[in-house]
């Protein structure tokens, strides 16, 4: 006879902020749109007086911008503070190896408070110039390669970073996942039909 | 209308939050109640150039110091709260 206690044991699944087992991911024209549950983040802020440490090798970047090295990215997110992740790290304890390499600067994780979702384009820029135009109140200046802002798309708050031409990360809050996805879906859909 | 945040460039109005009067920055010490009394109830009310504080809510979350002509809605300056507090002390 089966272990009663084992069948009352709920199997647990690991959901993606969509809700899916696997990460959800769709095309329209150009452009597609992948959610990432593998990217580990952290926020690193130094105490006042300390040296701005280079976490992992990656210079921190200047307000308004982001840099990646390899796997690891670092964005800026406000005066003396920044996001720095990890792509293909989120089962770590990623907060814990980010304060290693900052002894006594403030680390906070933050890998499940929000949603990464990439939206890469086949052809260059131009379509991810124009998707930004429809979703965010920025000059275009502020999101050509390199540069990453927070901002709000559709009154959530958001960062955006365009990591290079062809390729841009959004980042929204995990608990308004569905709300964001459809707005950049939506968004991305009209341009197939009307570029 | 835009704020030209110090650090960030022209950034929507929408993305910040208003408080009001940057004299909040300058809370008074020890037990005056009087100073106090002033300080959380008394505004002035002016037409013309007022220095107020913003906060980047959707944006790097700073608080700004914004000097905006209440006749016109023209900004004339935005800076870092902190450096302006910074300055005072």
């Amino acid at each position: 006879m089966a272990d009663p206690t084992l069948a009352a044991t709920p199997r647990l699944i690991p959901l993606c902020a969509l809700g899916g087992e696997i990460p959800r991911q769709t095309s329209f024209g150009a452009l597609t749109l992948i959610e990432r549950p593998d990217v580990a983040l952290a926020s690193l802020a130094p105490r006042g007086g300390m040296a701005t440490p280079a976490p992992f090798g990656l210079t921190l970047p200047q307000p308004g911008r982001c840099a990646s090295a390899g796997d690891m990215t670092a964005l800026w997110s406000g005066p003396g503070q920044w996001m720095i992740a990890a792509d293909g790290q989120a089962d770590t304890d990623f907060a814990a190896a980010v304060q290693a390499q900052a002894p006594g600067a403030s680390v906070t994780d933050q890998t499940d408070g929000w949603v990464w979702i990439d939206i890469a384009s086949a052809a260059r820029g131009a379509p991810l110039d124009r998707l930004l135009e429809k979703l965010v109140n920025l000059p275009p200046a502020a999101l050509q390669p390199g540069r990453a802002a927070r901002t709000g798309l559709h009154h959530l708050g958001v960062f955006v970073m365009r990591q290079g031409a062809d390729r841009l990360a959004v980042l929204g809050m995990r608990s308004a996942a569905g709300s964001l996805w459809h707005a950049l879906t939506q968004a991305a859909q009209r341009l197939e039909t009307r570029p | 209308m835009l704020i030209p945040h110090p650090l960030l460039g022209p950034r929507d109005a929408q993305e910040f939050t208003y408080l009001g009067d940057a004299a909040l920055l300058n809370r008074p010490e020890g037990g005056d109640e009087a100073a106090f009394h002033a300080y959380t109830h008394l505004r002035d009310n002016p037409a013309g150039p007022h220095r107020e504080l913003w906060y980047h809510e959707q944006g790097d979350r700073s608080w700004l110091v914004v000097t905006r002509d209440t006749a016109t809605h023209e900004i004339v300056a935005a800076e870092l709260a902190m450096d302006v507090k910074g300055a005072a002390r």
